[in-house]
């Protein structure tokens, strides 16, 4: 199963954390842990990193046989970084984190940083519409796509009918506030690992 | 939506504008403040509670702890307005865990979002439930969520969530799901049209399979099926194929479901599984230029190339997969090296013949250099599985000497490797001796104490091996810095056996003792207390130098650690006592050799799973370590049935609830032990419960379908004893219908299922089952269709094989979904004789066998009440019909009666051979009575012929 997904920047500050099993000590220890393992690796390693040392964090009892792995992928200024058990294929999860990161993508329009910042909320809704208590719930873009639009569609009409004078549509992604926007832009296509030099 | 409020649109801002962390904690410090004192006016609306709770969990997701808003969040699940009940959901996800007890307080709006008919609050729901699933959660909802995952009515996208949702509280409390009797509903679903949901319920049958393996076993050929439609007739919704390759992350799920079963023994799946597997390697032979693509198509050859293993390690798929290996082992992408290390020590860990892996044995020490630790880590496991006696010297030398250079978080475990293969394939104890001692000396902290024990027993048991360990322990002291390890192992040998080598130069008592001595001072307590044994033991075999210990011991009576100074004291004393006196020599006896016991080693490398959790398939090291596993897996196994028996309850509690705590190899061995305790349960087990009165659990958890009983059943069945073709079953929704051919001990029945409506019949599944596998053997030809269109038929073929006599007929049944999930279970009418063959006897020959054969118990016989026809004589044509329709052949002229009727055959069976049959039946049209006599080579012929030719004739038990 998927024990923690996260993202952060290039510098260390965690733009999405998300914990699938409880916690034994704080989050933020745990998330600098990973950062300092992760940010050390050139991009010329592979995405996979065992890391038994996160188990004090993640594994609460103290059996247990299944070694945490981390896999991660870098895109432009952001991290995405998976913590999980053995019973995931680990190309596998590759894979998934490009999901998300399409889906990021589509809500948003060209997803950027700040989109995580000041959408973590929609974020967290992208993220439950993939992974849902450690499992995955589809890896199909245009169902996630669909399903979030849904449920974004509920909260407007909601939203809406509480307040029957507000103007224009505030919809996913539609609103950012433009002034503080970074070009970050597009990160699906500013994958920095090493696959690109695949053969 | 944050956007939506300006407020915490504002903070956000704030906070990324403070440059230090200072001002950062200032802000949010004042927010906090602020809000606390809002919850604490309270009179606030919905949307101001939704703001607050928003910034409050921005706050917490910037990894500041917040200690509020946990009550507004609970208030928010239960607003009509869905933008505020989706922040609450939130919040209770994110701040909440399962122990919390606000959990308490959002049952009650859980459960009604759940029943509620708007399928977005049923979706936030579910998602809250498989994020923090308490136990009380778990206990009232876990109906209502499988509901939502079987009703008819549900959309995708909540079937997929109620999925999730269930494995997530069987995870946490797997007491709640009645998992063995939702089986084949649930198992059903993987025939879904919608691949999302597929993905989700496969999720959920693979760990409920792994605790439920019969109940389950259906899964398995769902599974086969679904991936060959996937990779082979390549039959998906075009938006679930990720870079052009079909579902990869189902792909990968179902390889992995079908690794959790032995390999299937079912001709038809084993050729479909092959030719899945040998489809998905022939795709990856051409590499495209896309990243994605050809990740995704590496994911799935991968676990492909596992699976095949896991089915056979000789077939020559295998031989494939490991050419395929071998190149991705020495590939310039990182990845590909550490998933080609990884699949090849699954291969090494299964395959009976190390050849092919070892000529790549150069390469993969190269890896154990590799730039990326993740890679170095694949290789030594590798390297682990791979050793044998033949290349042990050379790998164990390679490891000792990466040992020296290896990153400090891989070394202890190096050292637990290294000590297992030193000792599993030491073809020398002078090998063993020098490795091992190298070993503690290289590795020095990294040293666990079971490692120096090992030592220490394999020594006291191997009397060749004493005064080599003990000169060479010896030079090992010499040596000005040696680990404090190396001192105990010292310690203890010399002390046991330095007298077996103190008459040569170079080994003096004295010399040993101040090579020892030397080391004391550099020791912790339990090192000087274990020397001052040494010393004890010295004074008995060593009195030339017993002034000397005899000083030890007076020094170290004054020091202040309270063990060292008792010793000394007790040792000093000893020490004192006169010269001939028995004591010292009676303490000082030599240690007796341990009783011989599994390393501890071992169980240190493996310790066992939690119950619940996704299981491994297989574990590093050889073969054996493998094969070792699968015994102890299956122990544990039977045991779960014998509980559903009512046997040994208490165990059952244990295996559910994860005792998994402390489990390590003891544990195993104990509940080994228990099982072998309770030996009648278990026996009862193998003997199959009857299928009309066993309880309904136990049938399920052995994934035994529950036989449909009514009187058109039985009486369908009867008639097809002795007839070839006819129904076999029928009600509204479905006729099934046989036709049959025989020939000695094969037999092939062919099975036409019809669906009677006007809608289809979904997730079809048809499945066999035999109470008597060493007996009777029945299969497929091929795999049945998942469906069966409106007013269609659709033909299954059945081999049959007859091995030994049986008496228990096998089980067909067929499962589908007609609005709800529906399963029938009929008994196929294959009986012995079915079997047998006409044989032509004359008058003397019939009568010689008879009494060759003789009386009980090779002979059966039964009196029965018949019915006469209208005119009241004995119906003779129809018992001559029934005669013959069991295949015997009916012999006239031999019995001078001509109402009697006789008859012979032959029964084939494949294991058995053939066994001749002699019948005889003495009609009384006065009593109304008929007398039957088999007589047979075989006691169960005689009688089983005996039932099945009387019971259609029988007045009291026919239903023809």
């Amino acid at each position: 199963m998927i024990h923690a997904v996260l993202i952060f920047n290039t510098s260390g500050v965690p733009r999405l954390t998300k914990f699938y099993t409880p916690l034994q000590q704080s989050a933020s220890n745990l998330t600098q842990r990973i950062f300092s393992l992760i940010s050390a690796r050139p991009s010329s390693l592979c995405n996979f990193l065992d890391a038994p040392e996160l188990e004090q964090f993640l594994i609460q009892k103290d059996v247990d046989g299944e070694k945490l792995r981390v896999v991660y992928r870098n895109y432009a200024t952001l991290y995405f970084v998976f913590v999980v058990d053995g019973a995931e294929s680990e190309l596998g999860v590759l894979d998934l984190i490009q999901v998300f990161v399409e889906s990021l993508d589509r809500a948003f329009e060209n997803v950027c940083e700040l989109d995580l910042v000041f959408h973590f909320d929609e974020v967290h809704h992208i993220l439950s519409e993939i992974i849902q208590g450690g499992l995955v719930l589809d890896t199909n873009v245009e169902e996630i796509e669909a399903a979030v639009k849904h449920a974004a569609k509920a909260r407007r009409e909601s939203y809406a009918s509480s307040h029957p004078l507000s103007l224009g549509n505030k919809g996913v992604g539609g609103s950012r506030n433009t002034g503080l926007q970074t070009p970050l832009n597009w990160l699906t296509g500013k994958l920095t690992d090493s696959l690109s030099a695949w053969e | 939506m944050a956007s939506n409020m300006r407020g915490l649109t504002q903070f956000i801002a704030d906070i990324r504008g403070a440059r230090v962390r200072e001002l950062e904690e200032k802000r949010i410090n004042k927010e906090m403040a602020n809000i606390r004192k809002r919850f604490k006016d309270g009179n606030l609306d919905g949307y101001q509670k939704k703001k607050y709770v928003a910034k409050v969990i921005f706050t917490y997701i910037l990894g500041y702890k917040v200690d509020i808003g946990h009550m507004e969040a609970v208030n928010l699940i239960s607003s009509p307005k869905y933008s505020e009940k989706q922040i609450g959901y939130l919040a209770v996800t994110l701040l909440m865990h399962e122990n919390s007890d606000f959990l308490r307080l959002v049952v009650n709006s859980i459960r009604k979002d759940l029943n509620e008919n708007n399928e977005i609050n049923n979706c936030l729901a579910l998602h809250a439930i498989a994020n923090v699933g308490s136990q009380e959660m778990a206990e009232a909802l876990a109906e209502d969520v499988h509901r939502l995952l079987i009703s008819p009515t549900s959309q995708n996208f909540v079937r997929k969530k109620a999925a999730l949702t269930l494995l997530r509280l069987y995870r946490k409390h797997p007491e709640v799901i009645p998992a063995a009797e939702w089986a084949l509903r649930i198992v059903s679903l993987m025939d879904d049209t919608d691949l999302g949901v597929v993905i989700c319920v496969t999720s959920l049958v693979m760990a409920l399979a792994q605790d439920h393996l019969d109940a389950f076993a259906v899964c398995y050929q769902k599974a086969a099926d679904r991936l060959y439609r996937l990779t082979v007739e390549h039959e998906y919704a075009a938006t679930y194929a990720y870079y052009k390759v079909p579902s990869p992350w189902l792909q990968v799920k179902l390889l992995r479901l079908l690794q959790y079963y032995p390999p299937t023994e079912d001709n038809t799946l084993r050729k479909v599984l092959h030719d899945v597997l040998s489809t998905i390697m022939s795709n990856s032979a051409e590499p495209s230029r896309n990243v994605q693509h050809n990740n995704a198509q590496h994911a799935i050859l991968f676990e492909a190339i596992s699976l095949a293993i896991h089915l056979d390690t000789n077939s020559p798929l295998v031989t494939t997969a490991a050419v395929l290996l071998a190149r991705f082992i020495s590939s310039k992408e990182t990845n590909v090296r550490y998933l080609g290390l990884d699949t090849m020590a699954h291969l090494a860990a299964r395959t009976d013949n190390l050849t092919a892996i070892k000529q790549h044995q150069g390469t993969i020490i190269l890896s154990l250099r590799d730039k990326d630790i993740s890679v170095r880590r694949r290789a030594l496991d590798l390297l682990y599985s791979m050793c044998d006696v033949d290349n042990s010297e050379l790998i164990v030398g390679e490891l000792l000497r990466y040992l020296k250079i290896a990153d400090y978080g891989l070394r202890e475990e190096m050292v637990l490797k290294i000590a297992i293969l030193t000792e599993k394939y030491a073809g020398t104890y002078k090998w063993y001796v020098d490795t091992i001692l190298e070993l503690i000396s290289a590795a020095g902290d990294h040293v666990g104490d079971e490692v120096w024990y090992r030592v220490v027993q394999i020594v006291t048991n191997t009397e060749d091996l004493q005064p080599y360990a003990a000169k060479v322990v010896f030079e090992y002291l010499k040596s000005p810095s040696s680990h404090e390890s190396l001192v105990k192992v010292g310690g203890y040998i010399l002390g046991e056996y330095g007298h077996l080598i103190a008459n040569e130069a170079g080994y003096s008592p004295m010399e040993q003792f101040q090579v020892l001595h030397a080391k004391s001072q550099f020791c912790v307590a339990p090192t000087r207390a274990l020397l001052l044994s040494t010393y004890i033991k010295w004074v008995n075999v060593f009195p030339e130098i017993k002034d000397q210990l005899v000083n030890v011991f007076e020094r170290y009576r004054h020091v202040l650690d309270v063990d060292l100074q008792q010793r000394a004291c007790e040792y000093f004393t000893l020490a004192s006592r006169p010269d001939d006196d028995e004591l010292l020599q009676n303490v000082c006896e030599e240690i007796p050799p341990f009783p011989p016991r599994e390393s501890a080693l071992l169980g240190r490398l493996n310790k066992k799973h939690s119950d619940t959790e996704d299981k491994r398939t297989w574990i590093h090291g050889g073969k054996d370590a493998n094969l070792e596993r699968e015994l102890t897996r299956k122990g544990t196994r039977k045991m779960t049935l014998g509980d559903i028996n009512g046997n040994g309850s208490a165990n059952g509690v244990v295996h559910t609830t994860g005792a998994g705590g402390d489990a390590t190899a003891d544990t195993i061995n104990s509940l080994l032990g228990l099982d072998l305790s309770t030996s009648p349960s278990s026996a009862t087990v193998s003997a199959f419960p009857d299928l009309q009165s066993a309880p309904a659990a136990t049938l399920a958890e052995a994934g035994i379908p529950r036989l449909t009983v009514n009187t058109n059943v039985d009486r369908w069945f009867e008639k097809l004893c002795y007839t070839a073709d006819g129904v076999l079953y029928e009600d509204i929704q479905i006729q099934i219908g046989i036709k049959s051919r025989y020939h000695g001990h094969i037999g092939q029945l062919a099975v036409y299922m019809g669906n009677k409506q006007a809608a289809p019949l979904t997730s079809f599944t048809t499945t066999l089952h035999t109470e008597e596998p060493d007996a009777v053997s029945v299969s497929f030809a091929k795999l049945a269709p998942n469906s069966i269109a409106p007013r269609t038929q659709t033909q299954q073929l059945i081999h049959v094989e007859c091995k030994k006599p049986f008496s228990k007929p096998p089980v067909l049944s067929v499962s589908f979904l007609a609005g709800s999930h529906q399963t029938i279970a009929v008994r196929l009418p294959i009986v012995i004789s079915k079997f047998v063959e006409h044989v032509k006897l004359g008058q003397a020959d019939f009568f010689e066998r008879w009494k060759l054969i003789g009386g009980p118990p090779r002979e059966s016989q039964g009196i029965f009440p018949i019915k006469l026809d209208e005119a009241g004589h004995v119906d003779l044509a129809k018992q001559r019909a029934i005669v013959a329709g069991h295949s015997l052949n009916v012999l006239d002229g031999i019995d001078p009666n001509p109402n009697n009727l006789v008859a012979a055959g032959i029964l084939h069976m494949s294991v058995d051979g053939k066994v001749g049959c002699l019948m005889r039946m003495e009609p009384n049209r006065e009593a109304k009575l008929c007398r039957i006599t088999v007589r047979s080579t075989s006691e169960n012929v005689a009688s089983e012929m005996q039932r099945l030719v009387q019971k259609p004739l029988n007045a009291d038990t026919a239903l023809s």
